[in-house]
């Protein structure tokens, strides 16, 4: 009868079964070896290709990253207590998820990589908001922005109030000297870095606000980015900048400052050419600008300064009316700005707000400070607005996206943190790993000695045990701490366990004078309730750690978890199928392999041959 | 064949000595807990090649009135603890110690870094506490339940239950051996436990009760067909388990001192409290518990 591929494996002596087993424990171990070590693989791959001039091609895995903990990669857990005391308790949660969403939209400003954000109920009934953030790099700021809740307001002069902000006194024409005074000096300071070579472009990003240029006409084409690239321009566009600077040559800076109406620049001429027609000239410029003050822009911080409830008074329309608002840059002078859309109560505030306004200033403002003083021309329609004020194209960003995020329903506040630097996270993982290999090796060095060829062989099932955990660390996948560490470090140690009562049981029963086979199988099956035993302690504790502990915790016991389930399968599985490999009769031969232990039929010690 | 119970009162004298020199200890020092259950702040900062000393450091953040403040310096780092945890106290211990970067050699760039911050509200603190207990409380619970269920059928001529207790008793003498090693550690040098020190207990809590059932197991099932008498017959088991034991708990202990020895500050603790545990939980099941239940046995046929 012919047998099939299946039959063949179950119906077949223990001795080939053991070598199709053996065979898929191979499979299973180069696979997981390819998963745990995939970087290592490739670069291997990529060498054996160089150095035979690409005539052996290896293919390429797919390489998995351990997914590491805050602690070894660096980065911060903030941890905040949310205050649902005012709410009803059918509220709590959807409060509670609303401001974890809001968390997270403000930490994704920040380029996080997948973070964690989780709400979490304590003992005592208290509401925590878990957030992690690997590998970032201002934990500050990010503290400052998760906590803060911007309140964008929209604000109308108090006409019962003497309005103040329309004269300009003495104190504030002081005020506005200094500030131009400021201004000023760090152009100069700037100029004075330009022309001693420093870099234009980097320059010009790290000083230029909002209102690069001012131009004449629309045509002007003005950088989005704030490097400061005007790109071509004719004399007539901008005479102002093009004038002191159309002869200098190429790539040249203007000595002087350049002072517009409301700026001051520093001009760079990085070409010139001769335009189609033959006739006009026309200039690639790079411009740094640093503004002038007007009383205009003044007025919104006297507002603030003066004390704005006198001068200005709420209206209802809040940021909580707003459906989005997106950053442009007007089209007249490339300013950013943030328009902003509301919803349809929004809209209908918003045009009887403008509506009685008209001719007259209002005021947005942005946690109380006025960020925006534009006059009402005409009753605006539709629901939309814009806010333009001197903010770079980051800030105006930065305002769009916090009012995306919203404001937190409830208030929120910091009650623990931890942050790990990333430089002590490596040199943890640095230790770790020598010590981990340092462990397998005494491990090692301790079975073989004690446990001669089963133990060599149990060492064999500990390095297959290492590298299938390794490969479940990465695809389940478990985030990896130092904790986590020490749990797999731990889990060599007692990976062996097992292996060690099998080889005292089988001494045993070859005291007992059983034969060779009859005593590994019987020293395998009976061991296995102590084996059983000895995990299960083990697994209760894990289970109750990840139950009831912190991240710290949980990282030790599941990986300790997971390491006694693997390390089950590989000690007793593994090891058995490679003692069966072994031929029978080769093994009694060489008794003094697996025992000292005489064996009451077997007349050949080894030590006879002294 | 070494005769381990027969020298019981040497083994149960030892482990007696140990067990009240470590209630001593905890009742006159008590653990020093670390900022995980008090709340409080962790600081480690590295300053670069101009490395001021601990007055300087000290002295730099003095203005701040941190209550309890205590510098550690490490090899290349300082580590700062201190009572407050609030954000704002950590931005301005940075900026004081910054400028003390600063401030020794301005032709130096400035190097300074912060490695590492932890700061726990009291609250929080409150909270691990309290978790930290029921964690143990639902260990004890779990384990006694499983003792029970390990002990449940009958054997002669010791009553189940009886095993039960002795393996609490051996449980409870390496736990408190464990808990006095860390109080006398806090009171010397200072270190502290946290909660992965409970999480090291509780492991500890695992291993010692396995490997005194493995012993039980065995006396019990050497019981009923020995010709010895109890204590021979005891004595002839623990033997025959001794091996395996010590081996089992061996390698456990080689890999947690390589841990210690090079595993880094942060889990050497950790790992230095599983290994003393586990040692005296191997001590524990071979010297203390198998001679108990000879000496409870002993005490029954007196009594009749």
């Amino acid at each position: 009868m012919k047998k099939n591929l299946f039959q063949r494996v179950f119906n077949s002596s223990p001795r080939r079964r053991a070598w199709w087993v053996s065979t898929a424990i191979l499979v299973i171990t180069i696979a997981a070896l390819l998963v745990s070590g995939g970087n290592y693989y490739n670069k291997m791959s990529d060498s054996i290709a160089g150095a035979t001039k690409n005539f052996v091609t290896l293919p390429k895995v797919k390489d998995i990253p351990f997914r590491l903990g805050l602690d070894l990669q660096g980065g911060s857990q903030l941890i905040y207590e949310a205050d649902v005391k005012s709410l009803p308790e059918g509220e709590k949660n959807g409060a509670l998820e609303g401001v974890r969403e809001v968390i997270e939209r403000r930490i994704n400003i920040f380029g996080v990589s997948e973070p964690v954000v989780q709400v979490n109920k304590t003992m005592s009934g208290n509401y925590r908001i878990i957030a992690e953030l690997a590998g970032i790099k201002d934990v500050k700021e990010a503290i400052k922005m998760i906590g803060e809740t911007p309140l964008l307001e929209f604000r109308e002069k108090d006409d019962s109030a003497t309005s103040t902000a329309a004269a300009t006194n003495n104190a504030d024409t002081k005020k506005l000297a200094e500030m131009n005074k400021a201004s000023n000096d760090q152009a100069k300071k700037i100029l004075a870095e330009a022309v001693k070579g420093g870099d234009f472009v980097a320059l010009a990003k790290a000083n230029n606000p909002a209102k690069s240029v001012t131009s004449n006409t629309d045509s002007l084409s003005i950088g989005t980015e704030n490097d400061g690239d005007l790109g071509w321009i004719t004399e007539d566009v901008n005479p102002e900048l093009v004038k002191p600077v159309k002869f200098l040559a190429k790539g040249q800076i203007y000595k002087n400052l350049i002072t517009t109406k409301s700026s001051y620049h520093i001009v760079k001429l990085e070409e010139k050419r001769l335009r189609d027609d033959k006739k006009t000239m026309e200039y690639h410029l790079r411009d740094i600008s640093f503004p002038i003050y007007a009383a205009a822009d003044l007025a919104a911080a006297n507002s603030q300064a003066n004390g704005n409830d006198a001068n200005w008074k709420n209206t209802q329309l809040t940021g909580k009316h707003l459906k989005r608002a997106v950053v442009n840059f007007n089209p007249n002078d490339g300013a950013p700005e943030v328009s902003l859309e509301f919803n349809d109560e929004g809209a209908k505030l918003f045009e009887e707000i403008t509506g009685r306004n008209i001719g007259k200033q209002v005021a947005i403002f942005l946690d109380s400070y006025p960020i925006s003083v534009p006059t009402v021309n005409e009753k605006i329609t539709g629901g939309k607005a814009v806010v333009s004020g001197t903010f770079t194209a980051a800030e105006a960003k930065l305002l769009a996206q916090r009012l995306n995020t919203g404001a937190l329903p409830v208030p929120i506040s910091l009650v623990s943190q931890q942050t790990v630097g990333a430089t002590l996270g490596q040199q943890s993982v640095d230790n770790s790993i020598k010590a981990g290999l340092i462990a397998l090796m005494i491990v090692a060095l301790f079975m073989i000695l004690f446990y001669r060829l089963p133990g060599l062989l149990s060492v064999f099932a500990l390095v297959i045990y290492g590298f299938i955990s390794l490969a479940i660390f990465k695809l389940w996948p478990v985030t990896m701490t130092l904790s986590g560490i020490a749990g797999f470090i731990l889990s060599i140690g007692m990976a062996v366990d097992a292996n060690i009562l099998i080889f005292e049981r089988l001494k045993e029963e070859l005291r007992h004078g059983k034969d060779l086979s009859k005593a590994i199988e019987d020293g395998f099956s009976r061991a296995w309730p102590s084996i059983r035993d000895s995990n299960f302690t083990t697994m209760i504790v894990c289970f109750v750690l990840i139950e009831f502990s912190t991240s710290v915790i949980k990282g030790f016991a599941v990986t300790l978890l997971l390491g006694v389930i693997i390390s089950m399968f590989t000690a007793i599985f593994v090891t058995r199928n490679f003692l069966k490999l072994m031929s029978n009769k080769w093994l009694t031969k060489y008794n003094w392999l697996i025992t000292s232990v005489k064996n009451k039929q077997e007349d050949l010690p080894v030590t006879s041959l002294k | 064949m070494y005769k381990i119970i027969q020298k019981r009162k040497i083994w149960i004298g030892i482990s007696v000595v140990l067990f009240v020199a470590a209630i001593c200890f905890i009742s006159a020092w008590g653990l020093k807990l670390g900022i995980d259950f008090t709340g409080g702040s962790l600081l480690e900062v590295k300053f670069g090649a101009n490395k001021p000393n601990v007055m300087e450091v000290s002295e730099a953040v003095k203005d701040l009135k941190l209550n309890s403040l205590s510098v550690q310096p490490s090899e290349s780092s300082f580590i700062l603890r201190f009572q407050d945890s609030s954000e704002e106290v950590h931005q301005k211990v940075l900026t004081a110690l910054k400028k003390l970067d600063g401030s020794k050699n301005s032709n130096v760039a400035s190097s300074f870094e912060e490695l590492n911050f932890t700061g726990i509200g009291p609250s929080v603190g409150q909270e691990l506490q309290k978790k930290a207990i029921y964690a143990i409380i639902l260990v004890l619970i779990a384990i006694s339940l499983y003792i029970s269920y390990a002990f449940r059928k009958v054997s002669k001529p010791i009553s189940s239950w009886k095993y039960g207790i002795v393996t609490l008793v051996a449980l409870f003498h390496d736990t408190i051996i464990v808990i006095g090693f860390f109080a006398l550690l806090g009171k010397f040098w200072g270190i502290e436990v946290n909660t992965s020190f409970v999480a090291a207990v509780l492991t500890v809590l695992g291993f010692s009760v396995h490997d005194t059932i493995v012993v039980f197991d065995r006396i019990r099932e050497n019981l009923p067909k020995s010709a010895e008498d109890f204590e021979n017959t005891i004595n002839k088991s623990v033997n025959q388990t001794l091996t395996r034991s010590i081996n089992t708990s061996m390698t456990v202990m080689f890999v947690l001192l390589s841990i210690v020895i090079f595993g880094g500050l942060s889990i050497k603790y950790f790992a230095l409290a599983l290994l003393v545990g586990i040692f005296f939980g191997t001590y524990s099941s071979i010297f203390l518990a198998s001679p108990l239940l000879v000496v409870w046995n002993n005490l029954k046929k007196k009594a009749q």
